[in-house]
């Protein structure tokens, strides 16, 4: 079997005496979509941002294929081809929808300042790229009714979006979304699902921190069970939903 | 009404450009009283400032009170390279760009470690340092007296003797100016640098090194400052440490902020009014402050952003366009 896309050895995470994730070993298969659960202030997001470069992990190793990317900054993170969405939806406010996306494409296009300056030739392929690898992204995620609109003026459901666009303008390979459906009713939630499931299906790989039980268990090919910073279980859907450790984490023990 | 007129604005904004150009040109033509082309001279050169400060605190968000120092570092330095070694305007200009640029590299610096009130509170000390510099170290700036005798501005024996061939040297690098920076932020590196102002975090996972944007956006302004100093040293003939003091960053910062951060051709409007307002007040005499004072706050209370804050032509015609467009389609298929 090929090397995983996505591997943590051992990744723990203090904060001062407080240890938020402690000694976690996963790893996420090309083409996966692989779920992060577990109560909250169980260390799920806290783990996100050790991938994904916001913190530097007190232990441990992460590695993208076969490259050490333990302790690098969020940008070289995402310019080797991962992409975040956040939790608490972080859009920029001041640009258009367009402009959104566009900036989701920043690592993929080349323009100095020079460049920018003298209008040359370089320039005006990087924004011709910029604009199309945003338009192609607004459009897979059904956004490109008049994209020059504020981003922060849509509906919420399509704010998410919004931040998937300007991830998958990126151009990554994985995509990791931090509890993508919080705050959405049932109906958004289902598109949600219905939605990422298309997107796997054109190859990304994907890594999600969900609430949403039913979200999970209905898309994730496997999961990993976080409880105060401890992996407890992991494994496909069925066996998550059986294990007696996974059910005392959320509901308690038996009296 | 103020939403039609940008609509407007931003549909046939080659045409306002075009008439805007066409006034600033004939203006010295039309007014015979010289005083008035020379008071015009100093709004240029503070519509440089404004918009070069627009870009680190309208653009990157930064509120800085220490631009009056870029402003002085260049009119020192091309006071002193003039007067003491005899170089030309043009390369005076330049030295005056890249001696600024280097104090923005200073100033920039800061910026990574620190942001919001205690970063404004670096860069005023930033001023007050080169102010004192400028009062004290008097072998080499004169001191209190300043430097005198800088010699006009002359480009290949062409003399800018008059107050009108000044008056079309400023209008130049007015425009100049402001193309650089409306083509920096029409770009890839103005997305970085609107990105990072708006949500660090977001910028950094969309692969924007956020501490090169902020030291680019520091750079670029204390060069275009630092010309403007450059281009005020030949023109005045004369600088002291008063001109570039607390007060005057205090000053380009209020243009700005009528004018409406982030908004360039805001700061040109704010600079322009700020300058004419007393000259035209003159006739109030000693109430002439007071209604100075009274007219800005009520500018401030209309338009709180600012004259023309959160108007983007760009976005507007982008919107406005697309509208059309789809309308089009539609009658198209009907």
């Amino acid at each position: 079997m090929s090397t995983p896309v996505l591997r943590t050895e051992k990744v723990t995470q203090r904060f001062g005496g407080l240890v938020a994730v402690n000694a976690v070993d996963m790893h996420v298969d090309q083409g996966e979509i692989v779920g992060l659960i577990g109560p909250n202030g169980a260390g799920k997001t806290t783990l996100f941002n050790c991938i994904t470069g916001q913190y530097t992990p007190t232990e441990g190793k992460i590695y993208f294929h076969d490259k050490d990317i333990t302790g690098m900054t969020p940008y070289q993170i995402t310019e080797l081809g991962m992409c975040r969405t956040f939790q608490n939806i972080k859009l920029f406010p001041h640009m258009t929808i367009m402009e959104n996306a566009m900036v989701g494409a920043h690592t993929r296009i080349k323009e100095n300042l020079w460049d920018v300056i003298f209008h040359t030739k370089a320039y005006k392929k990087g924004e011709k790229q910029a604009e199309e690898r945003a338009r192609k992204a607004l459009e897979l995620t059904g956004l490109s009714d008049n994209p020059y609109y504020y981003g922060t003026d849509l509906p919420y459901g399509k704010q998410r979006r919004l931040e998937i666009a300007r991830a998958i303008a990126s151009d990554p390979e994985v995509l990791m979304f931090d509890e993508p459906a919080a705050g959405m009713n049932e109906g958004e939630t289902a598109d949600l699902t219905e939605f990422i499931r298309e997107i796997r299906g054109l190859g990304y790989t994907i890594l999600l921190i969900e609430h949403d039980m039913r979200l999970v268990m209905n898309l994730c090919d496997r999961i990993y069970v976080l409880d105060h910073g401890t992996l407890i279980a992991s494994g496909k859907p069925e066996e998550i939903k059986q294990n007696p450790l996974v059910i005392e984490a959320y509901l308690g023990k038996k009296a | 009404m103020f939403n039609k007129i940008t609509t407007a604005w931003a549909l046939h904004r080659r045409t306002v450009t075009i008439v805007t150009l066409v006034i600033l040109v004939a203006f010295p033509f039309l007014i015979t009283d010289q005083y008035i082309v020379t008071v015009a001279t100093l709004g240029g050169v503070y519509a440089i400032l404004a918009m070069s400060l627009n870009l680190i605190s309208g653009f990157m968000g930064i509120t800085s009170l220490g631009h009056a120092a870029f402003w002085g570092v260049g009119a020192y330095t091309a006071a002193l390279l003039s007067t003491k070694l005899g170089w030309p305007f043009i390369l005076t200009l330049i030295a005056s760009c890249v001696v600024a640029l280097v104090f923005g590299v200073l100033l920039g610096l800061p910026t990574l470690r620190l942001s919001g009130r205690y970063l404004t509170i670096v860069t005023l000390a930033f001023c007050e340092i080169i102010r004192t510099i400028e009062t004290n170290w008097k072998s080499l700036t004169g001191g209190a007296t300043g430097i005198t005798g800088i010699p006009k501005p002359e480009i290949f024996g062409y003399v800018f003797n008059t107050p009108m061939k000044i008056y079309f040297l400023v209008l130049v690098l007015c425009i100049l100016t402001y193309i650089l920076i409306t083509r920096l932020m029409d770009s890839r590196l103005g997305r970085g640098i609107t990105a990072v102002r708006d949500d660090y975090i977001a910028a950094q996972a969309m692969g924007i090194k956020d501490s090169r944007y902020k030291i680019m956006a520091f750079v670029i302004s204390a060069a275009l400052a630092g010309m403007a100093g450059g281009f005020y040293a030949h023109y005045m003939s004369f600088i002291s440490p008063l001109s570039f003091s607390f007060d005057q960053s205090t000053l380009i910062l209020s243009m700005i902020i009528i004018g409406g951060l982030g908004n360039l051709t805001g700061s040109v409007i704010g600079a322009v009014l700020l300058i004419a307002l007393p000259e035209v007040l003159r006739p109030l005499m000693a109430w002439r402050q007071v209604i100075y004072g009274a007219l800005l706050v009520v500018v401030i209370l209309c338009k709180p952003s600012g004259i023309l804050g959160k108007v983007n032509l760009k976005h507007i015609k982008q919107r406005e366009l697309f509208k059309r467009g789809k309308e089009k389609e539609g009658e198209v298929k009907a």
